[in-house]
């Protein structure tokens, strides 16, 4: 049993994740600057809307909490990295910034943190590295299943507006970070029993969270669902254009669907597209695939009378995502889009 | 918790409200449902399949007012010209609860089918209203218990022509404003079916418990409602005929929930459109890699006869694995 620093997410580890501004905030520095950050690998439960508790893991703010995904780091080109990771279980672990581009090196590695140990990675990040990256622990094939991953933002030097050096602009900017979840993975490390060799995933989740349709117990609690976390959810008057980040930490690949307006599409797996395809369904690839697009918050160009305001959802196209332990559909990953 | 009349759903949001700014259209299209359809594939199995029905053309369900008979599958196509003002009218009874998603079609929120911000049509009419500004391909659906909704079948193809290119001559077909022409159409959605999700009923799961809508094991794959495993090489609703010197449109819906690769055979398509917008350069390939729900718009030009076999692959969310493989073929003369 890896009981040592259990915790329970959703409560201490949502309580820290709550303390932002609801988007990921950035300011730009004339002068680069040393990142310094503590991560706790911690380990705990995590109810899932179906009342079944399962084991998972994180990169946590403190001892005490219990982060999934992790609190989002954001830093700009010429910025120096330096994070320790204090690993709070028994068992080893490593963390791991992956590479921009799909076949990139990871940008660094902590190598083995022993059960108890800590690692301090130290990591200067050149000029031409401005992108969105996952932060996770591959010591084993599984452990990123887990929960232990989080986004990494770098910025163009100086700039608040450009996911690189010439992108198109946006005001606003958040990460989605998506997991799916196989409670016989997480079972088998709690217990120490073998892992399963074919996983089917049972719960799907967007920074952590499922959505909460209208009716359920903890609709429109930004600490419980994932259409009301301000975190999550995409919000914003006409002309707000808002960069999501899109990552894919789980083991399946997804078809990301936005109602309302079609998505800027950037990057695909860290490289930029050769052009910007306006599509309303972007394929975020598993094995950590990622994703950049600008929802750009136009009025929906359909509505007949016009309109600029309204709720609208992101959802996952593949539709198995939108469900919770086999049924309780609208229990996915899912947010709500908002035109204030 | 919200329920039906039955008592077997929950979290369903009945309704069937007056259209907000309702105005007279310029196109009417009116849909009821059915729910009790069927498909034969080539090995002599069958399914059961729902769908939309065509009011205006008759289709009431077949088993009168209790839309408990059959129906076309894919659902009837909707077609449309961009700037139209456009009524789907959407009928269900008292028995369960339905939605149309114009997918890709960008209203306002009570238009948009979604029932948890709006309602799911139950016991009533609701009307749809929408004015779409951008040609291209799309699809409808069903909203309402969507993994099982659209698993059974219930969409069908969304065109939206453009407006007439000026100095076009009449019939000219465009595949958007001032975009490349057409002489031939493939719309070609492409979808696989789980034989054990067909077995359950419209709620199935809403209230919980494990009816298995999170692992979709398909054992048939079909293109437009065809078997791909042999029907769609002949069938003349997926099979294209078309003579050398004429210019092909393929309109391909990624209409099932796993990945899928399209290959056209040795052809190379020019892809010009994808999700109902216009790429701002031609993309030059031989096959495409699509999740779903995307479509994309391919010209194909044959530089001589002959017969070519497009094959679309189905793989496996977390592996990758193919699961299985349709297939139709371009017939040049």
């Amino acid at each position: 049993m890896e009981r040592r620093g259990f915790l329970k997410a959703g409560t201490a580890g949502f309580a820290s994740l709550m303390t932002g501004t609801g988007l990921l905030s950035w300011a730009p520095r004339a002068e680069a600057a040393t990142i310094n950050k503590t991560l706790y690998i911690t380990a705990g439960t995590q109810t899932m809307p179906d009342g079944v508790s399962i084991y998972v893991k994180g990169f946590s703010d403190s001892s005490a909490d219990l982060n999934v995904p992790a609190t989002p780091i954001i830093c700009q080109e010429g910025d120096t990295l330096q994070i320790t990771i204090i690993n709070r279980l028994a068992v080893t672990h490593n963390f791991v910034i992956g590479g921009l581009k799909a076949g990139d090196p990871p940008l660094v590695s902590s190598g083995d943190i022993a059960g108890g140990g800590s690692k301090t990675i130290t990591y200067t990040i050149p000029t031409g590295k401005a992108g969105s990256y996952l932060f996770y622990d591959n010591k084993t094939s599984y452990n990123v299943f887990l929960g232990l991953h989080g986004g990494l933002a770098i910025m163009p030097a100086g700039s608040s507006n450009q996911l690189y050096s010439g992108s198109p602009t946006f005001v606003k900017q958040l990460f989605w970070v998506f997991n799916d979840i196989d409670p016989a993975l997480n079972n088998a490390v709690q217990n120490g029993t073998a892992v399963p060799t074919s996983l089917t995933p049972r719960y799907f989740t967007i920074n952590g969270q499922t959505s909460l349709p209208p009716g359920a117990v903890g609709f429109d609690d930004p600490t419980k669902d994932a259409m009301a976390n301000p975190e999550t959810q995409l919000a914003g008057s006409v002309g707000d254009r808002t960069l999501v980040r899109m990552l894919n930490a789980g083991m399946c690949s997804h078809a990301v669907h936005t109602h309302a307006n079609h998505m800027e599409w950037l990057t695909d797996r860290g490289t930029v597209r050769p052009s910007v395809w306006k599509k309303d369904v972007l394929y975020l690839r598993n094995q950590l695939g990622k994703i950049d697009a600008i929802y750009p918050f136009e009025a929906p160009p359909d509505a007949y009378p016009p309109v600029t305001t309204g709720h609208f959802p992101m959802h996952l196209h593949d539709e198995m995502s939108q469900t919770a332990g086999g049924g309780l559909y609208l229990f996915g990953a899912m947010t709500d889009i908002v035109f204030k | 918790m919200s329920t039906n009349g039955n008592g077997n759903a929950c979290y369903v949001y009945p309704g069937a409200p007056a259209t907000p700014g309702f105005v007279t259209p310029d196109v009417l299209f009116q849909r009821g449902i059915y729910m009790n359809g069927s498909m034969t594939f080539d090995d002599g199995k069958s399914v059961t399949i729902w769908g939309f029905t065509d009011l205006a053309a008759g289709g009431g369900g077949g088993g009168g007012g209790d839309q408990m008979g059959g129906g076309s599958f894919p659902s009837p196509a909707i077609r449309v010209t961009e700037g139209q003002i456009v009524h789907t009218s959407l009928s269900v009874n008292m028995m369960w609860m339905h939605t149309i998603h114009h997918h890709g079609i960008e209203p306002s929120t009570e238009n948009d089918g979604v029932g948890h911000l709006s309602w799911d049509v139950y016991n009533g009419t609701y009307t749809y209203q929408w004015r779409p500004q951008h040609a291209g391909t799309y699809f409808y659906h069903c909203h309402v218990n969507t993994p099982l909704h659209a698993e059974m079948g219930m969409y069908g193809a969304l065109i939206v022509d453009p407006k007439p290119t000026p100095g076009d001559p009449a019939g000219t077909k465009r595949a958007f404003y001032n975009g490349p022409t057409y002489d031939v159409e493939a719309i070609w959605a492409c979808d696989e079916i789980d034989p054990a999700w067909h077995t359950l009923p419209w709620y199935a799961g809403t209230c919980g418990g494990d009816v298995g809508l999170n692992n979709l094991n398909p054992r048939y794959f079909i293109i437009t409602g065809v078997d791909g495993a042999s029907s769609a090489l002949t069938n003349p609703a997926v099979a294209v005929n078309m003579k050398l010197g004429q210019t092909l449109l393929v309109r391909y819906i990624c209409a099932g929930f796993y990945p899928q690769k399209i290959s056209f055979g040795g052809l190379i398509a020019s892809v010009v459109a994808s999700d109902g917008r216009p790429l701002p350069a031609a993309w030059n390939t031989g096959a495409i890699e699509a999740h779903s729900a995307e479509r994309y718009d391919c010209i194909i030009k044959p530089t001589s006869t002959g017969i070519w076999t497009v094959s679309i692959q189905y793989l496996h969310w977390r592996t990758g694995a193919v699961l299985g493989t349709a297939k139709t073929r371009i017939n040049v003369t």
